[in-house]
């Protein structure tokens, strides 16, 4: 007997082997639950297209003559809409159907999968479109006047840019103070000496205990006034307030982020870096700090997501016009308008600053988890 | 004899309840090559980490070059630059690169300019032969290898003592020899080390002096071919002969 000892290259399993591996029956399974999808996407929004998303009202025209989202309106509640929807319900089940008829006689994984991954996609468009005529069924004209007038962003999109712009300043300004207050805080909660622990511990204690929404309203309606800090004082005065107090609790929660991740690292490092004649201040600053700022990269910017939404909450500082953030632009639209399509509005922009953030946190993540300890430089 | 280079009186060391260093008193000489064998949880790397304070003791002083070094009005970052210490777990700074290990506190503690640190690193890194991964990061590189840098790194600082913690524990079998030649030419050349380990080939064939702990007391001490011959004490005889 012999031992082949030569590598050999892993078996391909790519897509194509995968495509290989399918009966006609898996085909055709999952050819339907795409299509139920498919049909149900583009061809409910080929139909609101034909009949048009809105329409141009007269200035000052009333609701009673004139309503802008009367073509949306009229596509929902279009008898093509409704037999499209019964139609996908149909073929959705079909797929369904046909994933159990065959189940029992299944060649192989692959083809299961497939036929599974039909099915399933069969049901989740048939569920969609159930939704869709139940909604039908309801104050459609109703819902779109107040939640889906495009016209209504359309139109303030510039105050909605605006609102973007502050959000971001709020948080990137929050976020460098925040982040540099919260390493020295983390420091002192490291200290061996109680003394230097007590007074970081109830720092972040009291931040991390009462809720944001409360210590700006102190701050801003109270501590700033009372104290008479010229600075924080004038127009700008709670536009600077905010950027302290997101700042200050932010700093709170990073310094237990930074210290986790001080603690995470072995015992060894800073006895390696102290034999060498460093001292402890020195061993911090050149080997621990860095190292551990690589490791909580990840879950700071996971902080820096909540404080972008949190920056909403400054909405109880009374801004001026144009420092209005995203969810302060979006109420001063609704009250002034009664549409609450201006809501959406500001979920739009938090969501388009948002989700690249979460992308870049899983990314992150993953890279720091494949072990490249030389990552970031 | 000349001054003992490191001279400990009366240490005990507690670990709460756990009396884990008794009544031990040590001088080490220049140019000695001092094995500490024992158990393990006998007290032979706290005893090492006392040398330089990495462990405080409970009681009693270490003397180095003539200092009290448990007097806290000496200068123990200034000390410790005399005195290389080489881990179990090698400790590399991760985020730095080989010769970034080695430079650190050549630059920062010796105060060296960046060039000078830097032909001082590559001049230490010939000597353990690892010259050509002079631009490596600490993950690339093996066992052996990340273990022969930090031998480097400590070499670099021109200590007058090495002090080896178990050095080859984390190895790979296979790697072990690489190290124990280093420290085999470092002996052969005159550096004074104390060198707690298990390789009882390496002690009894570079050692100049054996010294056997248990339970945090020194048992028996003495030249290493004699003891391994013939060991005086009962427990020294049953312990060498489990790991012999």
């Amino acid at each position: 007997m012999t031992i082949t000892a030569a590598p050999q290259a892993p078996p391909d399993r790519g897509l194509r082997y995968f495509a290989r591996q399918q009966t006609p029956w898996s085909w055709v399974t999952l050819g339907v639950g795409i299509l139920a999808l498919m049909a149900l996407f583009v061809g409910a929004g080929a139909i609101l297209t034909a009949y048009g998303w809105t329409q141009k009202c007269p200035p000052g025209s009333k609701a009673a003559e004139c309503t802008t989202t009367t073509p949306l309106v009229e596509g929902l509640l279009s008898p093509e809409l409704g037999a499209l929807a019964v139609a996908v319900i149909g073929v959705g089940a079909v797929a369904a159907v046909l994933a159990l008829l065959r189940s029992r006689s299944v060649p192989n994984k692959q083809a299961r999968e497939a036929a599974i991954a039909g099915a399933v996609i069969g049901i989740q468009a048939a569920v969609l479109a159930g939704v869709l005529l139940w909604f039908r069924g309801s104050n459609v004209e109703v819902f779109a006047r107040n939640f889906l007038d495009v016209r209504l962003l359309r139109e303030f999109f510039p105050r909605f840019v605006s609102g973007a712009k502050n959000t971001l300043i709020l948080s990137v300004l929050g976020a460098a103070l925040g982040f540099f207050l919260g390493l020295v805080l983390a420091l002192f909660t490291l200290s061996k000496r109680a003394v230097i622990r007590a007074p970081a511990r109830l720092y972040i204690n009291f931040f991390r205990g009462t809720p944001l929404i409360w210590q700006l309203s102190f701050a801003g309606l109270g501590v700033v006034t009372a104290l008479r800090l010229g600075f924080f004082s004038g127009t700008g005065g709670p536009y600077k307030v905010a950027i302290a107090v997101l700042g200050l609790n932010l700093a709170a929660y990073s310094a237990e982020v930074y210290r986790a991740g001080i603690q995470s690292l072995e015992r060894g490092q800073i006895e390696a870096a102290r034999s060498l004649g460093l001292s402890y201040l020195q061993s911090m600053r050149f080997v621990i700090v860095p190292q551990a700022i690589r490791r909580v990269i990840p879950p700071l910017t996971n902080e820096f997501v909540i404080l972008i939404k949190d920056t909403s909450l400054v909405i109880v500082l009374g801004l001026a016009f144009f420092q209005k953030e995203l969810l302060g632009v979006g109420r001063d639209i609704y009250n002034s308008t009664f549409n609450a399509t201006a809501w959406l509005g500001s979920a739009a922009g938090y969501l388009i600053i948002t989700l690249p953030m979460i992308r870049l946190v899983t990314y992150l993540e993953r890279r720091l988890r494949s072990g490249l300890t030389s990552v970031v430089g | 004899m000349s001054e003992p280079i490191v001279r400990l009186q009366g240490i005990n060391k507690w670990f709460g309840k756990l009396h884990v260093l008794r009544d031990v008193n040590l001088d080490i000489y220049p140019r000695e090559v001092l094995v500490l064998i024992g158990p393990s949880g006998s007290g032979k790397s706290t005893l090492l980490r006392t040398i330089n304070l990495l462990e405080e003791p409970t009681e009693g002083k270490v003397f180095f070059e003539g200092q009290e070094l448990t007097d806290i009005h000496t200068d123990l970052n200034a000390a410790r630059t005399r005195m290389g210490m080489v881990f179990q777990q090698f400790n590399l700074f991760p985020h730095r690169t080989v010769t970034g290990n080695i430079t650190l506190a050549l630059q920062k503690v010796l105060k060296l300019r960046a060039e000078a640190a830097r032909q001082r690193a590559l001049q230490q890194l010939g000597h353990v032969g690892l010259a050509d991964k002079a631009g490596a990061w600490p993950s690339q590189l093996s066992g052996g290898q990340q273990q022969r840098v930090a031998i480097a790194r400590a070499l670099a600082m021109e200590p007058v003592l090495m002090l080896f913690d178990e050095v080859t524990s984390a190895l790979d079998p296979e790697l072990v020899n690489e190290v124990l030649l280093v420290m085999q030419r470092l002996a052969s050349e005159g550096m004074t080390m104390v060198v707690v380990t298990h390789e009882m080939g390496f002690a009894r064939e570079v050692g100049t002096r054996l010294i056997f702990m248990d339970q945090g007391a020194i048992i028996e001490e003495g030249d290493p071919r004699a003891i391994f011959a013939n060991p005086q004490q009962e427990r020294t005889k049953s312990f060498l002969s489990q790991v012999l």
